[in-house]
C-alpha cells in the first residue's frame, strides 16, 4: 500500500468543514512541508554523491576525518557550482 | 463545529509530518545499507561476521555524520544564493 492511500484510509477529513483560517493555515503548512521534503531529498542525493567521492578508504571509525569532512563540504559547493553553470549555459543558449 | 474542524486539521498535519519523517528515515536506511554493505561486506560469507557488523555500526554513524555535514553546507549555500537573488526577487525565494 502506498503512502497516499494509507493517508486516505486513516483520515476521513472533510476539508470543506474547515474554516477559512484553518484552510489558509493548512495550505501554508503544506507549502512548508513540501519545501522541507524537497530540501531533505536533495540532501539525501548529495550525501549519496559526496560519500562516493570523499569516503574512499575503509571504515575505521564512526566519525569523518578532517580530509573527509572538508572534501564533503567542498563536494556540496562544487556540485552546486556545476549545477548553476549548467543552468547559466542553458540560459545563454536560449538567448541565441 | 469550529473545534471539530480544528482537530481535524491538526490530525491531518500530524499525519503529514509522520509521513514525511517515515519517508526520510526510509531513504536514509536505504542509502546506509547500500553504501555500508559496499564498504563492510566486500565478500559475503555464510553469515555476517562480528567484524562486519561492527563495521556497519561505525559506517552508519559515519554516514549520518556525512549527511549532517551535507545538510549544513547545502542550507548555507541556499541561504547565500537567496541573499544574492533576494535583492531583485524579493522575499519569494527559490524553494
Amino acid at each position: 500500500m502506498d503512502a497516499q492511500s494509507a493517508l486516505q484510509q486513516q483520515t476521513d477529513v472533510d476539508l470543506s468543514k474547515l474554516s477559512a483560517n484553518d484552510k489558509a493555515e493548512l495550505q501554508q503548512f503544506i507549502v512548508n512541508e513540501s519545501q522541507k521534503a524537497r530540501i531533505q531529498q536533495s540532501v539525501h542525493s548529495l550525501t549519496d554523491i559526496c560519500w562516493k567521492k570523499c569516503i574512499t578508504g575503509g571504515i575505521t571509525g564512526g566519525k569523518l576525518d578532517k580530509n573527509e569532512n572538508s572534501c564533503t563540504m567542498n563536494c556540496v559547493d562544487r556540485f552546486l557550482d556545476a549545477n548553476f553553470t549548467v543552468i547559466k549555459h542553458l540560459d545563454s543558449l536560449r538567448g541565441q | 463545529m469550529d473545534s471539530y474542524g480544528s482537530s481535524d486539521k491538526s490530525r491531518l498535519m500530524a499525519q503529514v509530518k509522520q509521513e514525511a519523517a517515515m519517508n526520510n528515515a526510509r531513504q536514509l536506511i536505504e542509502k546506509v545499507n547500500e553504501h555500508c554493505f559496499e564498504k563492510c561486506v566486500p565478500r559475503p560469507g555464510s553469515s555476517l561476521s562480528s567484524g562486519e557488523s561492527a563495521c556497519f555500526t561505525q559506517c552508519m554513524e559515519k554516514y549520518m555524520a556525512a549527511w549532517n555535514v551535507v545538510s549544513r553546507s547545502y542550507i548555507n549555500r541556499i541561504q547565500q544564493e537567496q541573499g544574492k537573488a533576494g535583492a531583485g526577487a524579493g522575499a519569494g525565494g527559490m524553494f
